[in-house]
């Protein structure tokens, strides 16, 4: 393990060494990914949590508020949607409506209805629909999330 | 008032000046009059209105795509119906094959909108590591296909005509091969089974029956036997065929298919 300082850099920068890509060194990589992105808090009636952003699929707003959606719960979340913008990593979660951001790392499915409609499957469970004025928002994200795993920025 | 107001008001002014302006240049050279009708002028205006914010409901999507695309349809064809009536009077045979026309145009532009919104989610697709999944309206799936359709649409009425001239000496009373045979049994079974094929391999293609049609035509002026309705023989058939093809691929799950094809 080494750990270098640099004068004058903003934010930390974590680089694996090995020489062969595997399995465990990508779960490294997640794990890591996960621990330098803060966790979401979220609530669950009374039980208060703090999730890792790499858990959810999507945040929304329901009329009463911010919900949250993992693949297997549905937790409240006491911040609003472009609270939750600011706070989420820019290269995985995108808004995809005036109502939804989502984790782009979780999609499964890209389908277009005969109207125009771009409808996005998330985990092959939970369907989403994409706005199409934010459709260049999200080419933008994901352009910027293949640059960061090539290696810039 | 909104940006999105705005953007509809400022191009209905645009197009509308640009609708007058054409019609008080235009109209006196296509009349030869140096009058023209005011009532002309107005509904050129409201054409170039309405043409101008032509783009504006595919900003939407969903149900507020189709309601305001469909809105935009009823005014402009209103307009243009009356319009015409201007200059054709109320012969309604003309009025209705214009509007025809009007629709015709209209579905074409959807359909090059559509496409566009297809290639858009085939990138988003790439970008996401999925397959990009089957090309617009599936035309390279369809390629493999279009050899059969120009071998059953055009060279074999050719060939089937010239056998004709062969054994009759160019003289027959009824031309039984390239005027019954062909567009009653061969041209529709061969589009049917064909199209069953491609749509249990591809599901719905439907530039398949479309080249059927459009193959067809050239014998219009080719083939002395052939006929208009030669043309609807063979791509309603494929039409069929491709949908029924389709509805076996969802009945049957690939696995049993595969399981089957083993047998």
């Amino acid at each position: 393990m080494e750990i270098r300082t640099e004068p004058g850099r903003q934010e930390p920068k974590i680089v694996i060494l090995a020489g062969a890509e595997s399995e465990e060194l990508r779960r490294l990589a997640d794990s890591l990914s996960r621990l330098t992105l803060g966790p979401i808090p979220v609530s669950r009636g009374e039980e208060k949590l703090l999730l890792p952003q790499g858990d959810f699929l999507r945040f929304y707003a329901d009329g009463k508020g911010v919900s949250a959606q993992t693949a297997g719960e549905v937790y409240a979340v006491p911040l609003r949607l472009y609270e939750l913008e600011e706070q989420l990593d820019a290269a995985r979660f995108v808004r995809i409506s005036n109502a939804e951001i989502i984790n782009l790392s979780r999609v499964t499915a890209v389908d277009l209805s005969l109207s125009g409609t771009i409808c996005m499957t998330l985990d092959e469970a939970v369907k989403v629909y994409v706005s199409r004025r934010y459709v260049k928002k999200i080419k933008e994200t994901l352009n910027l999330g293949r640059r960061k795993r090539n290696g810039g920025g | 008032m909104g940006e999105d107001k705005w953007a509809w008001l400022v191009r209905i002014l645009a197009g509308g000046t640009a609708g007058l302006l054409a019609a008080l240049i235009l109209i006196p050279y296509l009349m030869d009059t140096r009058l023209v009708d005011p009532a002309v002028c107005m509904l050129c205006a409201g054409l170039g209105g309405a043409a101008g914010v032509a783009t504006l409901p595919f900003a939407d999507d969903g149900k507020q795509l189709l309601l305001h695309s469909g809105i935009h349809f009823a005014v402009t064809s209103a307009l243009f119906v009356l319009l015409m009536a201007r200059f054709y009077g109320r012969d309604w045979g003309v009025l209705l094959l214009l509007e025809g026309l009007l629709a015709v145009l209209y579905a074409l532009i959807w359909l090059g909108r559509w496409i566009g919104w297809y290639v858009e989610v085939m990138r988003l697709r790439t970008l996401l590591g999925l397959d990009a999944g089957p090309s617009p309206l599936k035309w390279r799936e369809t390629l493999p296909y279009l050899p059969f359709v120009l071998l059953l649409c055009d060279i074999l009425p050719l060939v089937l005509r010239w056998v004709e001239h062969k054994i009759n000496g160019g003289w027959i009373d009824i031309p039984v091969l390239s005027a019954l045979i062909l567009p009653f049994v061969l041209m529709p079974a061969g589009g049917f089974f064909a199209g069953v094929s491609l749509g249990k391999r591809q599901g719905v293609c439907p530039l398949y029956p479309a080249a059927c049609f459009v193959c067809c035509l050239p014998m219009l002026s080719l083939v002395s036997t052939a006929e208009l309705f030669h043309c609807f023989l063979a791509a309603v058939p494929a039409l069929a065929g491709n949908i029924l093809g389709w509805m076996y691929r969802r009945a049957v799950p690939r696995k049993e298919r595969s399981d089957g094809s083993h047998c």
